[in-house]
């Protein structure tokens, strides 16, 4: 059997040139591709103008490689933090496409714009100053009532939540349906842009979701205990102590630890 | 050349290679691999990108002369200032704060919150940002958060952990606030309306973290960073303190002896430049995986570029552990859109398992980090079981369809939503197929030295989170970096406002550091070539950059 | 029986009461009431503008869901959408007739909604009287273990439940069906020369006193022919008529507060059902010490 024979004597690979090998591996992600790398090319409009780019590249990487650095309408570029939003439409189509820069792939004749920065209200509150009721809700974002039930702003979501069911649960007094509906949400603000009641769905659901997260379950028991705890003093003879160990100590004991069963 | 055929998101020649994977599936369900021994584990990190040789070199000036760092980070310690002071108005200020944060992620938001808390004016707290407030790299925390707050847990367990996982370099004291720390910050997040998950009892939801000997790991589905710092965000903005966006800082300005005094701070649109006094500085820049340091791919947010560590270095602030770098063992190898992406390691905590070629699972999946990765690298570069891409990316299988294997179906839609949403937007169904991971460019484990407060070798500078040195040693462990964030951001807040109501003054504004800085570099024989701090990582295509012309 | 039941917003909220008492009450008659599975706002208030398209929106969405109900097994091939609040009844009902009327705009409308199925103008929007009335008064009777012995009650409607007249569960000018059940359960009816006039509505937001004045001529008269409590099927006419006493008492240091009930929460008395389906903690003036004098609650707890 080869293969045993081969694991049961790693080869010595220089270490080195295994890491110079991955760097060549890694290139096109680190540092752009090669034209003559590229197979495939499409045609995007970057607000209107045409630019030849490679076809596996996501708008970011794509619009980076007409040459556009970017100082907003990017962030984590791995689509948690909303920075990059984009507006879309391809070639011969009514609807109005949207997608996260990071996270949509290019396509042939699309053409596109980023909106990097949205005007949203924002109210300031102290959750401790009320009570878990819908009326909160109302009180900072009167607009809210205001909702038609259209479903733009679902149609707009790139995260595809379902928008419009977590404002109505809002409506409804549901938090619990507005904090499940609403909790993948990365407030890139394409709902509020698009929506013509000018709600801010995000901003409602940020609000609702803290007053569920602080009042619909109490603190864990157990939290409540260590925290009493820790208060009292009861650990702090041990942790003066274990700054003082010697590494060979330190060693010896984290040998020992007992692994929790599974 | 024929066209790819593409199956369920994999080109037909990866799809096939899953059959074996499947099949191997129900045998490996019951089956892991034993932890490595201290031996075992010594020897594959050999394999390890920080342990290779190659890559890195002695800093040559400053107060760390000698010590060993990443090749791109000596480079922007080597580096000239982006602007001198011949070049520059410093003599009066255009913010006057008590204290001054840089960079808005969870460190620096749980910071101005927290010097609120303690007094300090809404209007004479400045928090500045590069990006816009949030994007950060603590945004894009997955897995979760640790705590020690479980009775059959405990402050001295997770405090060993962790100095394990850190190779027994963590620095004590600083070790010993971060985990006493941890079940107050629990606490304060659920002040906060943060919406943890919890079991139908009512307590939290703790899982398996690598390196750690019990279940400590508190999540917020794999949204952990997101949730975080959407509620801390929120609080911050309610609470109206100052907060400008897209204006970087680029120098310390110091009162010429070792003091910390303000920054120059630098409108990434208009190009124009502002001064800030301050009382009291916080840095909480994070760190440098848009180095790619060793070619590697990243995990890390766009503005993740070392800022930091070089001005604080400038500034004369002594740094730690700077030769480790975490590699996280799993970030996404296929397809070539989200390279390097990071995968949670609470995949591997809930049950998924790294697969090779042969679908045999051939590593203990809750390794420390460094170790998991290097055995990922052994696997495909050494043992030469890895599954090769298109892009001749290398990688192995991570086993996720298991994790509903274990928990029940649709699970993974539950717990991962983050993760399934990434790889359904290219055709991949990481609950009924595997996804290709390899190791992706993580972490700074080292950066500016701190006491347990967060304050540096110099006055009037603090320093919190990534950018900070000692707390992980060199090695952290998955959890502790959220944690990491909040402990010491909170510290550092309650500190500053600390030093400010002892009636510290405001100190005069020089960059008298810089010049002795620049001296430095000039007696080294260092060229002028390189400037620092970049801001911002260059992506821009080749042949577009060759064309430029530099008219406004 | 099962079917489909549209709640609407302030049940879930400020008439929580309605709900509890309502389902209470469906359940003592046999119906089953199964909530919508996902609805949104009915489109308050039905707009009348002949254009204004996007506000029929919300009311046609919500009986799609009545066809998803069906297709999904929910409820068998029972195209029926029961509310309790009347403006919820009004709107749904009014949309309903209008895309039925005017096919071109239902197709407008199916279109823009193009994420849904199409709505095929096939529900038929009922108010839980109208069902109560269906299943018969004589059952009612049946029911009432808690007979209200001459308590005087005196039915108010409003507007919502009777006009425009296509929409009117009863005749809008003599309408009797409050009264029939009211009957039923045993107390006396009370005629109200007021029991259509406006309680003033969401002006209510804006000027407390027009809707206190409304208020107070409503419950006067009411009073004035001996009523002792009232009778409403609409939470925003219950708050006009309940909550506003506060400021009619400001003003008119004479008058006597007087109950308001949802007329569920009649029927579960009437039923002698839990107290806990009551709800009487979300109305405004106190029914309590009224139900006892009369010897109606406050007795063993019936199941």
């Amino acid at each position: 059997m080869p293969n045993k024979e081969e694991t049961s004597s790693d080869k010595k690979l220089d270490s080195k040139e295994i890491m110079d090998r991955i760097a060549e591996a890694s290139r096109q992600v680190v540092s752009g591709v090669e034209d003559e790398e590229v197979e495939n090319w499409v045609t995007i409009y970057i607000m209107g103008r045409a630019y030849e780019v490679p076809a596996d590249l996501t708008i970011l990487t794509a619009m980076e490689y007409a040459g556009y650095k970017f100082v907003r309408g990017v962030g984590c570029r791995q689509g948690f933090c909303g920075a990059c939003s984009t507006v879309y439409r391809k070639k011969g189509e009514y609807k109005l496409q949207t997608g996260m820069a990071c996270q949509t792939r290019v396509e042939d004749e699309m053409y596109l714009v980023q909106i990097p920065f949205v005007p949203a209200e924002k109210p300031s509150y102290d959750l401790t100053e009320h009570e878990y009721d819908v009326n909160v809700l109302f009180e900072y974002y009167p607009e809210l009532a205001r909702c038609v039930s259209c479903n733009t702003c679902t149609k707009a979501c790139p995260q595809d939540l379902e928008v419009m069911d977590y404002v109505q649960a809002a409506i409804k007094g549901d938090f619990k349906g507005l904090a499940e509906e609403s909790f993948d949400c990365i407030q890139c603000g394409l709902c509020a842009i698009r929506c013509p009641s000018e709600i801010v769905q995000y901003n409602i659901a940020q609000l609702g979701r803290r007053l569920y997260g602080r009042y619909d379950s109490p603190e864990p028991e157990h939290l409540k205990k260590r925290l009493e705890e820790i208060e009292e003093g009861k650990f702090d003879k041990e942790m003066k102590e274990i700054t003082k160990l010697s590494r060979e100590e330190l060693e010896r004991m984290y040998a020992e630890r007992k692994r929790e069963e599974d | 050349m024929a066209e790819l055929k593409y199956i369920e998101g994999y080109p037909e020649n990866m799809y096939k290679l899953i059959d074996k994977v499947h099949a191997t599936r129900q045998k490996r369900k019951d089956y892991t691999p034993e932890p490595m021994s201290r031996e075992e584990q010594e020897e594959v990190l050999n394999l390890h990108p920080d342990y290779a040789p190659g890559g890195k070199r002695k800093i040559s000036i400053g107060q760390n002369k000698g010590d060993i760092a990443p090749d791109p980070v000596v480079n922007l310690l080597e580096a000239y200032p982006l602007v001198e002071e011949e070049e520059i108005d410093i003599s009066s200020a255009d913010y006057s704060v008590d204290i001054l944060i840089i960079g808005g992620g969870l460190a620096g938001t749980t910071a101005a919150i927290w010097a609120n808390n303690e007094g300090i004016s809404k209007d004479k707290i400045l928090l500045v940002n590069k990006l816009r407030h949030g994007d950060a790299n603590s945004i894009m925390a997955e897995g979760g958060t640790q705590a020690a707050d479980r009775e059959v847990d405990s402050l001295k367990r997770h405090y060993i952990d962790t100095m394990g996982g850190g190779h027994f370099t963590n620095k004590p004291e600083v070790l010993r606030g971060l985990v006493e720390d941890a079940p107050f910050i629990m606490h304060w997040l659920h002040e906060l309306g943060a919406i943890i998950d919890k079991e139908e009892n009512g307590n939290f939801v703790e899982k398996w973290g690598g390196g750690t000997s019990i279940r400590r790991l508190h999540s917020c589905k794999d949204y952990t960073g997101l949730e975080e710092l959407r509620v801390i965000r929120d609080e911050f903005r309610s609470k109206e303190i100052g907060c400008i966006e897209h204006y970087p800082a680029i120098e310390f300005l110091t009162d010429g002896e070792n003091r910390v005094t303000g920054a120059v701070l630098y409108n990434l649109e208009t190009g124009e430049y502002k001064i800030v006094e301050a009382t009291a500085t916080i840095l909480a820049t994070g760190g440098f995986g848009r180095l790619h340091i060793r070619g590697f791919p990243t995990t890390n947010h766009y503005g993740a570029t070392a800022d930091g560590i070089v001005l604080a270095y400038r500034a004369g602030a002594k740094l730690r552990d700077t030769d480790t770098v975490q590699y996280h063992p799993t970030g996404a190898a296929y397809p070539i859109q989200i390279v390097g992406y990071l995968l949670t390691e609470k995949l591997r905590s809930s049950g998924a398992q790294p697969v090779n070629i042969d679908g045999e699972a051939f590593v203990f999946p809750l390794e420390p980090r460094d170790v998991e990765a290097s055995a990922i690298i052994r696997e495909c570069y050494v043992r030469d079981k890895g599954i090769t891409t298109p892009t001749g990316l290398r990688g192995v299988w991570l086993d996720t369809p298991l994790i509903d294997e274990k928990y029940g179906k649709g699970y993974i839609e539950k717990a991962f939503p983050g993760m399934n949403r990434m790889f359904s937007r290219y055709d991949i169904d990481m609950t009924k197929n595997p996804v290709l991971v390899f190791p992706t460019l993580h972490y700074q484990n080292g950066g500016v030295e701190t006491d347990p407060h967060g304050h540096t070798t110099i006055d009037g500078l603090w320093v919190a989170g990534e950018v900070s040195g000692g707390v992980h040693g060199k090695n952290r462990l998955m959890g502790n970096s959220t944690l990491d964030t909040m402990v010491f951001g909170r510290r550092s807040g309650i500190s500053t406002a600390e030093y400010v109501k002892s009636g510290a003054k405001q100190g005069k504004l020089t960059l008298e550091h810089q010049k002795r800085y620049v001296e430095m570099l000039k007696e080294a024989g260092i060229k002028p070539e390189r400037r620092s701090p970049i801001l911002l990582p260059e992506y821009r295509g080749k042949e577009s950059l060759a064309r430029m012309i530099d008219i406004f | 029986m099962k079917v489909s039941y549209y709640p609407g917003c302030t049940l879930k909220t400020k008439a929580r009461n309605f709900e509890t008492s309502a389902l209470a009450v469906a359940e003592k008659l046999g119906i089953e009431l199964i909530e919508l599975s996902r609805w949104n706002c009915c489109g308050t208030v039905f707009s009348l503008t002949d254009d204004d398209l996007i506000h029929h929106v919300a009311p046609i969405r919500n009986l799609i869901r009545v066809q998803e109900m069906n297709k999904n097994g929910l409820v068998e091939n029972d195209h029926r959408l029961v509310t309790l609040c009347s403006m919820c009844y009004n709107t749904l009902k009014r949309a309903n007739i209008r895309v039925k009327e005017k096919p071109d705009d239902l197709k407008k409308i199916n279109d823009f909604m193009y994420l849904e199925e199409d709505y095929k103008g096939n529900v038929e929007v009922i108010h839980f009287l109208e069902l109560i009335k269906d299943i018969g008064f004589e059952k009612i009777k049946e029911n009432v273990t808690n007979p209200f012995k001459g308590l005087k009650i005196a039915p108010y409607y409003g507007c919502m439940l009777l006009r425009p007249k296509e929409v009117g569960i009863d005749d809008p000018e003599e309408p009797v069906i409050q009264e029939e059940l009211i009957f039923a359960l045993g107390a006396e009816v009370i005629d109200n020369p007021y029991k259509k006039v406006c309680c003033g509505s969401y002006q209510t937001i804006r000027d407390k006193q027009v809707v206190s004045n409304l208020a107070y001529d409503i419950l006067t008269h009411a009073q004035n022919a001996g009523a002792e409590a009232i009778s409403l099927s609409c939470p925003l006419c219950a708050f006009n008529l309940d909550s506003r006493q506060k400021e009619i008492k400001e003003k008119h240091s004479d008058f006597t507060r007087i109950p308001v009930f949802y007329f569920t929460q009649l029927m579960a008395i009437g039923f002698g059902l839990n107290e806990d389906y009551y709800g009487f903690d979300l109305n405004y003036v106190n029914p309590e010490p009224l139900l006892k004098e009369k010897n109606l609650i406050g007795r063993n707890n019936a199941k």
